[in-house]
């Protein structure tokens, strides 16, 4: 399956954020090798040169490193994926924190949402 | 390394029409570029002084350094815009007068393609339906190794799931020193298979720019971009 | 590259040429058994029926051997057409072959065909006049149609056989000349390719003419008048014009050709 990609935002950019995410989620484990550019870039249905281009990117924040001959793997560093994990997370975090505000929730408001949304309520009880 | 396609002044003239006026451009190897435009823009005229189906009015245009002719068209794979067979040949005997032809036609790679695609090598054209005819075409084309190859308007008339299937099989065809000119008016389709666009507009190139520098620079996708330009 | 061009002419239309050419000959062979051998030329029973029938006869043959030459320079204007300059154009010219090739290839081929037409014809004519009974009664006549021909009818035949083989490489070269003048124009490029025939035989025609009338063989009084000229002189003479006349025109077809393949090629 192609993979879903934004109309907006540089391919490359996107083809970053989605291996990221399968790193972080687990997809891919640490030390694993990563497929061929081309054989990702025919899975995304992607230029294989932006593929590229997207690992190269990911290679200079260290998530990944390539062997001359063997391929390209995903780090064994389990704190930088860890990292990883928690700056995506802080990332979701303030989108979701912006959002809300757009709705007109304060900062309170929504925590004591969440809250109760995490204990069962579905609906508000303000009244 | 030479540019694989170069034009210098290009321009096509039918009667008092200009085709193509003074085009200047340069491929670079190793690159899968769209050629856009709305019909009439030039693109099928480009293509075909690329193939040496057109002499040029004025000005040069240069497959690896070379003036089109049979140098070139041995590095160039061409699929025109329209059914180029004999109707009446049976796929198998158009396998064989590839290779009697193309010294990089590849029979293998042609074998395996069809057989994926279920065509039934013992038929003649014409008895395939229009979507296997197409695809058959494009077969025959990807399974040569060259350097250039120029496809019109590939995903014309299929249906999305063959789209997904010429777009794969360009994708997994098509080796790191050669180059794809994909000439189309489906942008969507295919605009992440694509390193670079040049946009066509009246017989000039009106903007020749890679992809991610369109959605960093406009903020929106080549498509978007392409309505925009050539709003009516 | 030249003899695959060639190889994948031949079999484009072989087989169509075959038939046809094959049911003529059959036609030849059951005509000799069936009709000719039967036929009694001393002394016919009925001597107008004798000439009704050969006239007959005749007509049919006359108009199959037509409709197979017809049938053999279209197939050969229509492949050079179809495989250069319609949408299979846009696979014969991406091929890696020279346009120069192309046209010797579609030559050659396109000689073969019409010499094969020829060749054919003059076994069926062959087939049909060999029989014993047409040679007893020509047998009567030989002496003074030798005499009037200045050789024997075998080595007249022969001759005339020579110069429509060589003719074949004129009729060929001047079907391509003219698809090729009709590539030239913008649109209607199959009628403009008529319409350069039309024109081109009519103006080969009259010049020929106009250059026998300059040598004195058109019309040919003059010649008969002078002494012990004979029906022969008289052809091969006028042969020899045609034939420098047609090799010229050849020689400039195939040059415009030539340079056409070669410059102006605009598929549409």
């Amino acid at each position: 399956m192609p993979w879903n990609l934004d109309d907006d935002r540089p391919i490359y950019l996107q083809l970053m954020e989605r291996i990221q995410h399968d790193i972080v989620s687990g997809t891919y484990q640490p030390g694993d090798k990563l497929p061929s550019v081309r054989d990702l870039a025919v899975d995304a249905a992607v230029n294989p040169n932006t593929m590229q281009k997207a690992l190269s990117e990911l290679e200079r924040c260290g998530l990944v490193y390539s062997q001359r001959t063997s391929g390209r793997f995903i780090t064994d560093d389990a704190g930088l994926i860890r990292q990883m994990r928690t700056e995506m997370a802080k990332e979701h975090i303030r989108d979701f924190f912006v959002q809300m505000h757009k709705l007109g929730f304060s900062d309170e408001e929504t925590l004591d949402m969440i809250r109760r949304t995490l204990k069962g309520e579905t609906h508000e009880t303000d009244s | 390394m030479r540019p694989i396609l170069e034009c210098q002044k290009l321009t096509k003239k039918y009667g008092n029409f200009f085709a193509l006026s003074n085009v200047d451009l340069s491929l670079e190897r190793g690159k899968i570029v769209g050629l856009l435009g709305p019909n009439g823009s030039g693109k099928t005229t480009l293509i075909k002084l690329a193939n040496g189906l057109l002499t040029p009015t004025e000005g040069h245009i240069m497959i690896n350094g070379l003036e089109p002719g049979p140098a070139t068209k041995k590095i160039v794979s061409y699929l025109p815009d329209h059914s180029f067979f004999n109707g009446h040949m049976k796929v198998k005997h158009l396998m064989a007068y590839y290779a009697d032809f193309y010294r990089n036609f590849s029979t293998e790679r042609a074998l395996k393609m069809l057989d994926a695609l279920e065509i039934d090598k013992d038929k003649r054209l014409n008895a395939l339906s229009k979507g296997a005819q197409e695809k058959v075409q494009l077969v025959l084309v990807m399974s040569r190794d060259a350097d250039l190859y120029i496809l019109d308007e590939p995903i014309g008339g299929v249906d999305p799931a063959a789209r997904d299937y010429i777009l794969r099989t360009i994708l997994s065809n098509y080796s790191e020193n050669s180059t794809v000119l994909i000439s189309t008016h489906l942008i969507t389709d295919i605009e992440q298979v694509l390193d670079h666009v040049i946009f066509l507009q009246n017989g000039q190139i009106s903007l020749n720019t890679s992809v991610d520098e369109i959605r960093t620079e406009y903020g929106k996708s080549v498509d978007a971009l392409f309505r925009e330009v050539f709003k009516c | 590259m030249l003899g695959r061009l060639i190889k994948y002419d031949l079999k484009s239309s072989g087989k169509l040429f075959i038939l046809l050419h094959g049911i003529f000959l059959i036609f030849c062979i059951l005509m000799r058994f069936i009709y000719m051998d039967r036929l009694d030329l001393l002394a016919p029973v009925d001597e107008k029926m004798l000439v009704v029938s050969l006239l007959l006869f005749f007509t049919i043959f006359t108009v199959f051997v037509s409709a197979l030459m017809f049938y053999t320079l279209m197939q050969i204007a229509f492949r050079y057409y179809r495989n250069l300059f319609s949408r299979e154009g846009y696979l014969s010219w991406t091929l890696p072959v020279s346009g120069i090739q192309h046209l010797w290839a579609k030559i050659i081929s396109g000689c073969i065909f019409m010499a094969a037409d020829t060749l054919i014809v003059a076994a069926g004519i062959l087939i049909l006049a060999t029989g014993k009974n047409i040679r007893n009664a020509y047998s009567l006549i030989a002496d003074e149609i030798t005499l009037q021909l200045g050789m024997t009818i075998g080595d007249f035949g022969l001759i005339l056989l020579i110069l429509c083989l060589a003719s074949c490489i004129c009729n060929v070269v001047m079907i391509y000349f003219c698809i090729n003048i009709g590539q030239l124009f913008p649109g209607h490029r199959v009628l403009c390719a008529v319409a350069a025939y039309i024109i081109t035989s009519t103006v080969i025609q009259t010049g020929s003419l106009i250059i026998l009338f300059i040598f004195g063989y058109f019309p040919g009084y003059e010649f008969f008048a002078a002494e012990g000229a004979t029906t022969f002189d008289f052809m091969i003479n006028i042969y020899v014009i045609s034939g420098v006349i047609s090799a010229v025109v050849t020689v400039a077809m195939y040059i415009a050709s030539h340079y056409i393949m070669k410059k102006k090629i605009n598929l549409i």
